[in-house]
This record gives C-alpha cells, sequence and structure tokens, in this order.
C-alpha cells in the first residue's frame, strides 16, 4: 500500500512563468468563493437554498436527476434552484470540460488505466461519498460556501473531516511501515 | 420570505444553466492548474506540513465570507439570512440536508458523514472536485467514482434519503 498523491501536491512546484499566481490554489480559491456569492446574488430569484453557488456532489446530484426527471419524466428530488430552472445547474459539464481543455493544453491528459478491482472501488466510493454529502447537504466545497455564510455546523463539518483525514492518513502510514518491515 | 436577485426570476430560470457552465469551466481549467484538492490540503499538511493545497481550502472559506458580505451591501435581498448563526441561531444548519429534522440531527449529519468522507477520499487520493478533474485527465479510476456520483445521485433520491429521515425519526430526532 502506497500514498496516493495527486500530481502537483507539495510545495515542490518549480515553473518559472509570469503567470505562476494563477497556478496556485489560493487564486482559486480566491476565485470560486467570490464568484459562488456573484451567482447566488444574481440567480438567486430561480430559488434556493442560499450558498449553494458551487459544490460537486449537489450539483452532479442536481444534473443528473434533474436530466433523468426530464427524460424518464421522474419525480426525483433536487434543489428548487435546478428544479424551477428551464435545465439543472451545468457546473460539473462546465469543470469536465474545463478539466479537459487545460490538460490538453498543457500536455496533462494521459489515460491512465487501473485494475478492475480499483474500478469496483472507486465505484462503490463514489456511491457511498454522495450518500454522505448528500445526508450533510454538500461537499467539502459547499461546506466552505455555508462556512462562509456563517452557518457553523458547516464547520464543525470541516473539523470533523480534517480529523477522518488525519485519521486515513495515519492508518496509511502505518499499513506503508507494516509492508516495508 | 422570497430571496430577490439581480435577475428577475423569468430571466433567472433561462440564467442558471448557462452561468453555471461558464463558473464550471473556469473552474474547472484552474483546478486542474493548480491541482485543488481539499481532502489534500488536510493531508499534505499533516504528513509534510506543506500549506500549498490547504492555502486554497482556507482561502475559499474567506473569500465566500468576503464575496457574500460585499453582495449583502450590495443586493441585501438576494442574500437571504446573512449571516447565517446570527440571523438563524448559532448552530442552525442551512437547508440541503433531508429536511424535517431537530438542529440536533443536522448536528450529527455534520460530524458523521464528515469523518468518513475524509477518511474514504485520504484513501482514494483527493476529494470530489480533484477526482472529477482527474476523471477529465484521463483518469479512469476517477472517472469510475464519477459514475459511482451519478448512480449515488438515483440511488438517494430514490431510497437512502427517505430511509434516512424514518431512522433518524425512529430514534427521536424528529421536529
Amino acid at each position: 500500500m502506497y500514498i496516493h498523491m495527486s500530481d502537483k501536491s507539495g510545495s515542490e512546484h518549480t515553473g518559472q512563468s509570469h503567470r505562476d499566481w494563477m497556478r496556485h490554489p489560493a487564486f482559486l480559491g480566491a476565485l470560486i468563493g467570490i464568484l459562488a456569492a456573484f451567482t447566488q446574488a444574481l440567480l438567486i430569484s430561480a430559488g434556493g437554498p442560499v450558498a449553494y453557488g458551487f459544490c460537486v456532489a449537489c450539483h452532479t446530484r442536481d444534473l443528473v436527476n434533474g436530466l433523468t426527471n426530464i427524460v424518464a419524466g421522474t419525480h426525483l428530488a433536487l434543489a428548487p434552484i435546478s428544479a424551477n430552472a428551464v435545465l439543472p445547474v451545468m457546473s460539473i459539464v462546465g469543470v469536465l470540460i474545463g478539466g479537459y481543455v487545460a490538460a490538453k493544453k498543457s500536455k496533462e491528459h494521459k489515460i491512465r488505466k487501473g485494475t478492475n478491482v480499483d474500478y469496483a472501488i472507486y465505484f462503490l466510493a463514489g456511491v457511498i461519498v454522495l450518500q454522505l454529502a448528500m445526508i450533510f447537504g454538500g461537499c467539502p466545497y459547499r461546506a466552505a460556501l455555508r462556512t462562509g455564510y456563517g452557518d457553523l455546523s458547516a464547520l464543525v463539518f470541516i473539523i470533523s473531516m480534517a480529523a477522518g483525514v488525519i485519521a486515513g492518513a495515519y492508518i496509511m502510514l502505518k499499513w506503508a511501515e507494516r509492508e516495508e518491515a | 420570505m422570497v430571496a430577490v436577485g439581480i435577475l428577475p426570476k423569468d430571466i433567472a430560470i433561462y440564467a442558471v444553466p448557462v452561468v453555471t457552465l461558464m463558473l464550471g469551466l473556469l473552474i474547472g481549467y484552474f483546478a486542474q492548474r493548480s491541482g485543488y484538492c481539499s481532502i489534500g490540503g488536510f493531508r499534505d499538511f499533516y504528513l509534510f506540513r506543506h500549506t500549498r493545497l490547504l492555502s486554497g481550502y482556507i482561502t475559499l472559506i474567506l473569500a465566500s465570507f468576503a464575496g457574500y458580505l460585499f453582495f449583502w451591501f450590495i443586493t441585501p435581498a438576494a442574500m437571504e439570512g446573512f449571516f447565517w448563526a446570527n440571523t438563524n441561531g448559532l448552530f442552525t444548519a442551512i437547508p440541503g440536508a433531508p429536511g424535517g429534522l431537530s438542529p440536533a440531527a443536522y448536528f450529527l449529519f455534520a460530524i458523521i458523514p464528515g469523518f468518513f468522507i475524509g477518511l474514504i477520499c485520504v484513501y482514494l487520493g483527493g476529494c470530489p472536485i480533484r477526482q472529477t478533474v482527474m476523471a477529465s485527465e484521463g483518469n479512469y479510476k476517477a472517472a469510475w467514482f464519477f459514475v459511482g456520483m451519478c448512480i449515488g445521485s438515483i440511488i438517494f433520491a430514490a431510497w437512502v434519503s427517505g430511509a434516512v429521515v424514518v431512522l433518524m425519526k425512529s430514534v427521536g430526532f424528529g421536529v
């Protein structure tokens, strides 16, 4: 067992470009925070809830359930803003296209395959993470937006999530040590 | 009280998919460039004391507060119930979770899913947005995670949502 690392995590990144600040996570954090507030100011007449500008789990739910309702005539639950609008929120489609364009442009797009067991684990994890996120009412991103909006229960979620991350990282460190021994 | 935004309702219902698509394009592009990840931020700080990714998540919290505060000054009618802890009680949750339960239930809904999302996502190597972006980079495992989220959406709306409410009410968390 090894600890999966995202490609550009950590502070070892050394690019020398005048647009380097655009590659800093803090830039995106500021961008999402301000644009999420702007989106709410612009669109809230279409329906709530508040602090809903961006959320990976909720917006995926709205997209899938909204399109399923339109195509199959079902009545799956989704947020009022997506239920009232002509089409549900499309931010996840945007994230997929935006990520693809950025990866192609920087030549970082690369097919990485796994085993069938990996696929089964990731599929199951996707199902479970979505259930957990929906029970709370948001993924880590909506939790941040809700905290910014003044919802302290979302701050409790973030602290609890940090505890979960530390517990998980600790367990994986122990696994790695046992495999080396 | 119905919140009123800058756009009137009959225009906003057409603007929703367009505006959110453009927002998503920007977020997806810069998330790929920066390797943005909330879970990864806490993990890197715990394991290596790296603050790069964590600074992104903390900036998000602070910037969203600044953004909401700014638009609360400009368009107060669109910022319903801001600042939430002040107008709605200290630990009252913003709607989004299954409804009709007591405030204590939403407190549990924050603690338990939070812990397990952290635990599962650190094992997978990224939070939902990192998985989505990795899927767009050509990572098949992350793509299966995304498919799982899509199928999970229907499962949640069809069965889990109702079951959680029944369960919580049966153990005394009803209103």
